[in-house]
């Protein structure tokens, strides 16, 4: 029951509510009685989100359900108990089988699965262990994993800082012997660490792996689980060292790709399907059982650990600017005032910008500012050599980024001026393929967009949900 | 059964759910339409698993339901012109579909329920796969409404709720689960009563009082399925039984009794053990293997499953002899219960229990039956389980005995269960699960302004059964033509087209009842007929241009042809344009060619000659009372002098 001396917090509540729950001691977590006209309210006062209007009390009623009662004078409410919104861990005894492959579990923010408070409501991020396996209990059996929180940022919220403390925090697990690396990651802005990671790591002789969810974990439907299970795997098991991503492949929950860190990026807003590796195909399938299938030859495989190391430098003053009809150069310009190093510009088809740019194109030439150009499809290379604006865009300088998308371009260009600032060096480091992410040969499969109408595409569709497998999941 | 109780001092209380789906024309967080594909072929289908989300959840759900669970699969079928992203759980949900909303708001006026001002959309979770997300998205809107019963009785209502329905279950093979996506998202409102429901009768009156209300409301399913009803049952001693899935009204009397004499029987075993001064810590999870001595058994799933890997193992409960046999419901056993249970939770056959004939049904032999007495250490008030099973499911039906067993020492444990026809329920889940709600953090709570609460308060008309009184009272006509139209949602049509014909109200509610309801089942697409249809039909019988038999030919033209006009659908439908001053003409003559058959049968010959005069005139044409009427009136004077008494009647 109430306890006098403990004072208590409506957090988020703003305005004259807040005052009026302040007066009488009440706040998040208490149990109240509102009555209002002949109705009575009873529950418990949960947090108020922000941007959410005043004057609304929010409880949790013994149904479960949440509800917003409009508090007006002639209301009335007394806190008529308090419980607090507790966390127990689940009961679970972690097993650690030695026999089993080493790896690390370094959360960056996002939950690979989370806990659900069904009292308060609250959806409590699993983490520990415990939380872990006894969220996915086969994690067990694949590898000796230890998850280690590094920060809790969204994803949108990464800077290239977060990058390089990331690359850092890998390179002591592989100090410390792990057999591979997981890293669990906000899945907006995942491709962009995955290639700043690619660039950084020098005779990588481990995996890296880059996981999320696109279906929250706090949902019996997350694709959380089965992406941590293979990716797990592929830390664990997989001959391969590089930096890549283990997402889901398709809508159905039987396999995922492994994509090259360097060569994929979302591409949808919410799919569990959103990671396509970009004009190629991706370097390898891993299905529901853990069958690891490589696609791609030229899969660098594991080394020596000892003779990883680490070279994260950086230079973040690097803008991407998206080149649209009509964009002035003043655009350009400004950030040429502003003090950046370098401009990844995404082009139009080929690569190409509107000449009313091109004063600005001459003036970072003058001021020996790098500019890559990118294509805007996404898919394809740029070519400055076959329309006389590219060649007029290359006349004025600019670097050809090839079949680079655009966050692999943004990632190299920061690691590159971190090390040089010499624009003949720049130019070159930016043309030569260090990590995959530039592909000489872009083969017809790389480009599979299907519209829909393709003769015999719903037999193929149909034909891509797999025959069940009930012992997919052990 | 014996008697029926006094439900009085049983202590009975009853109180109901019903679901009922929207007429909206989406669905409730997306853009699709708000249609079920009934048998159509699914053009897709993808392949998911879930997993239970970790919760307080207690030993049961995470043992067994989860391990149950996760080997399953499930396959979720869609149709590409009318599912999208957002069934298939691969998109957030779009900003809730304000029809809906307004239609609950309906609802809820119609209920006399308090608007919840700032509404929270939440997640319930659902385990059984029906959901693509794993849960359903429902919202609190209405809450501490009324219920008037026939008695003069109120009842609160404790909560109008709006919420998607699941997806349908289409089949179940081996270890996958089926369902079609189209019922996915559908709109639907759940009106849950207060227990304030003590008998049987009383609880089939609120539900075809919810039922009416809700049907008295416009935008609401009319169709089979359209409405789901639950029951909460409980008795004094007993505990909260939710039966789900009450198809009929007709099941709720004879549900409530059963389900009294089951939870009695139940608090029966309670007391009886008590008596026998067992304890629940008596019943030990100690078991044996018999799988060696039973493997050329004369039972021949025992052997066959031993034989294929299966353990055949044994358990004493002790003093428990005659409880597993104890009959709770007609041919249903305690021992039938947990059988149940044990089907439902691991998919496994069930158990083997000695209050059973184990000799005759199972054709155990004496001497087998005789050793696992004697391993067992049975004593003469003991019972022994038998279980076949391996692995993990053994382990959880164990479980599921032990505890089960165990909860006959507390009487009735509180469970949801699904209805069967013979008014009987089987187990259906663990109670509670239902109420594991969190928010959606997919979506903003938001605000429903006074003013839209008032403007649809005022627009909520009189009770339905008020209504159907008033109107039988002023059309003198049977109350139950009116309950059959606001069941059909048909009364404001009624309202319009009885203007029109103003003296024939049982001829307008049959026009647009009855002989829908026989183009309905012709297979005949009826929705295609629109409030013009039906008035001008009206228009055209008060005119004389065409007669009462052809309303419903015409109708069914007009399903194909919608926009034909009445001269045209008549056509059509074969109904030529006649003039009535042709009609003397045309009966003088039928009459003269048939003087001598009037002359010998007299009004006898009334039957054939009106048969010609309708072959001649056409069917549907002019409307057979007028016909009847002119042709006696033509033939009186040939009639004169024979049974001029008779003929009377038509000719004037």
């Amino acid at each position: 029951m109430t306890n006098e001396a403990e004072v208590r917090d409506p957090t988020g509540y703003k305005g004259a509510l807040r005052e009026w729950l302040l007066r009488k001691n009440i706040g998040v977590w208490s149990m109240v009685r509102v009555k209002k006209g002949n109705a009575i309210y009873e529950g418990v006062v949960l947090p108020r989100s922000e941007n959410t209007s005043e004057n609304y009390l929010v409880i949790k009623v013994d149904t479960g359900y949440n509800i917003g009662i409009y508090l007006t004078e002639e209301c009335t409410i007394e806190e008529i108990g308090f419980k607090k919104g507790e966390y127990k861990l689940p009961d679970v005894t972690v097993r650690m089988n030695k026999d089993l492959p080493k790896v690390t579990l370094l959360g960056t923010g996002g939950t690979v699965a989370s806990r659900l408070d069904y009292r308060t409501g609250a959806v409590l991020p699993a983490f520990t262990p415990q939380e872990l396996f006894s969220a996915v209990p086969e994690l067990m059996d694949i590898c000796q994993l230890t998850p280690k929180k590094i920060y809790g940022i969204l994803s949108e919220n990464f800077k290239p800082e977060f990058w390089v403390k990331t690359a850092q925090a890998v390179m002591k697990e592989f100090e410390n012997s792990a057999d591979g690396v997981i890293i669990g990651h906000g899945t907006d802005t995942m491709s962009f660490t995955s290639s700043y990671l690619s660039f950084a790591f020098q005779d990588l002789a481990a995996p890296i792996v880059f996981v999320g969810s696109q279906r929250s974990s706090d949902r019996p439907s997350s694709d959380g689980p089965l992406n941590i299970i293979n990716a797990s795997t592929i830390a664990g098991y997989a001959d391969l060292a590089e930096v890549v991503i283990c997402m889901h492949g398709n809508t159905n929950d039987t396999y995922n790709l492994i994509h090259r860190g360097t060569r994929v990026r979302k591409m949808h807003s919410s799919r569990r399907d959103a990671f396509r590796t970009i004009s190629d195909i991706p370097l390898g399938t891993i299905d529901a059982n853990q069958n690891i299938k490589f696609l791609k030859k030229d899969v660098k495989k594991r080394g020596k650990i000892e003779e990883t190391w680490l070279d994260a430098k950086m230079d973040e003053r690097v803008a991407i600017l998206y080149f649209y009809p009509g964009m002035d150069n003043d655009i350009l310009e400004s950030a040429i005032d502003n003090g950046y190093h370098g401009i990844i510009m995404i082009g139009t088809g080929l690569g190409h910008v509107s000449s009313y740019m091109f004063p600005a194109l001459d003036r970072a030439k003058e001021e020996e500012i790098p500019v890559a150009l990118v294509v805007e499809p996404l898919f394809g290379s740029t070519n400055l050599r076959v329309y006389e604006t590219g060649r007029d865009m290359l006349a004025r300088g600019v670097i050809e980024g090839g079949t680079m998308i655009p966050c692999a371009a943004y990632a190299k260009m920061i690691w590159v001026l971190g090390h040089t600032k010499d624009y003949n060096e720049v130019r070159k480091l930016m043309q030569t393929n260090l990590r995959g992410e530039m592909i000489t040969r872009e083969p017809n499969k790389g480009y599979l967009l299907f519209q829909g109408v393709e003769p015999g595409i719903d037999e193929m569709m149909r034909k891509l949900d797999p025959n069940p497998r009930f012992d997919a999941f052990r | 059964m014996k008697k029926d109780f006094d439900y009085e001092s049983l202590g009975l209380k009853i109180g109901i759910e019903i679901h009922q789906q929207l007429a909206s024309k989406n669905k409730l967080f997306c853009h699709c339409p708000n249609e079920l594909q009934g048998t159509r072929t699914p053009d897709f289908t993808i392949l998911r698993k879930q997993r239970p989300v970790l919760g307080e959840e207690g030993k049961f759900d995470k043992g067994m339901l989860v391990e149950f669970l996760k080997k399953g699969s499930i396959v979720y079928e869609g149709y590409y012109d009318c599912t999208c992203t957002y069934e298939l759980d691969e998109t957030p949900p779009f900003h809730i579909n304000e029809e809906c909303l307004d239609i609950t708001l309906e609802i809820c006026a119609l209920f006399k329920t308090e608007i919840i001002r700032e509404v929270h959309i939440c997640r319930k979770n659902y385990v059984d796969g029906s959901v693509p997300a794993g849960f359903q998205r429902t919202i609190e809107i209405g809450q501490n409404g009324k219920l008037l019963l026939k008695s003069g009785k109120e009842i609160g209502i404790e909560n109008i709720f709006l919420e998607e329905d699941a997806a349908r279950r289409i089949k179940t093979e081996g270890k996958i689960s089926f369902f079609r996506v189209d019922r996915l998202g559908v709109p639907l409102n759940e009106i849950t009563t207060a227990p304030e429901i003590h008998t049987p009768e009383e609880a089939k009156d609120a539900a075809y009082r919810i039922g009416l209300l809700l049907r008295s409301a416009n935008k609401v399913k009319r169709v089979i399925g359209s409405t789901r009803q639950d029951i909460n049952i409980s008795i004094k001693g007993g505990e909260r039984i939710e039966v789900k899935g009450v198809q009929k009204l007709d099941w709720i009397p004879l549900l409530v009794k059963f389900e009294c004499q089951r939870q009695l029987s139940l608090i029966e075993i309670k007391k009886d053990l008590k008596k026998l001064n067992l304890k629940p810590s008596d019943i030990k999870n100690k078991t044996i293997d018999l799988s060696k001595f039973f493997k050329n058994t004369p039972c021949r799933f025992v052997k066959s499953g031993i034989k294929n890997g299966q353990k055949l193992i044994a358990l004493k409960i002790p003093g428990f002899k005659g409880i597993y046999g104890k009959e709770l419901n007609p041919n249903r056993r305690f021992g039938t219960e947990v059988a149940e249970k044990i089907k439902v939770l691991t998919g496994l056959q069930g158990l083997i229990h000695s209050d059973e004939d184990l000799r005759g049904k199972y054709k155990f032999t004496e001497k087998e039956v005789n050793h696992i007495k004697e391993k067992l250490d049975v004593g003469e008030n003991d019972l022994f389980i038998l279980l076949l099973a391996k692995g993990i499911p053994l382990e959880n039906a164990l479980d599921i005995i032990l505890d089960r067993t165990k909860q006959a020492f507390k009487g009735v444990p509180e469970e949801t269960r699904r209805a069967q026809d013979d008014g009987t329920h089987i187990f259906l889940r663990e109670l509670g699960g239902e109420k594991r709600l969190y928010p959606d953090t997919d979506s903003q709570s938001f605000v429903i302004s006074e003013e839209r609460i008032q403007r649809i308060k005022e627009s909520v008309g009189p009770y339905p059964w008020d209504i159907i009184d008033d109107y039988s009272k002023k059309y003198k006509i049977p109350g139950d033509l009116f309950e059959d139209l606001i069941m059909r949602g048909k009364l404001q049509l009624f309202d319009k087209l009885i203007k029109i014909l103003p003296d024939n109200p049982t001829l307008v509610i049959r026009t647009i009842t009855d002989m829908l309801k026989v183009l309905h089942r012709e297979n005949r697409d009826i929705e295609q007929l629109e409030e013009r249809h039906f008035s001008t039909l009206l228009k055209g019988l008060k005119k004389g241009a065409i007669a009462k038999e052809a309303l419903e030919s015409i109708l069914r033209i007009w399903i194909d042809f919608p926009g034909l006009s009445l001269e045209k659908a008549k056509e059509k439908a074969g109904i030529s344009s006649f003039d009535l001053n042709d009609l003397d003409k045309i009966i003088q003559e039928i009459i003269d060619k048939n003087i001598e058959l009037i002359k010998t049968r007299g009004r006898g010959a009334t039957g054939p000659l009106m048969g010609d005069v309708m072959k001649k005139v056409g069917r549907g044409v002019v409307d057979g009372k007028i016909l009847s009427s002119k042709l006696q009136q033509l033939m009186s004077p040939y009639l004169s002098n024979k049974k001029s008494t008779k003929s009377k009647k038509g000719g004037k």
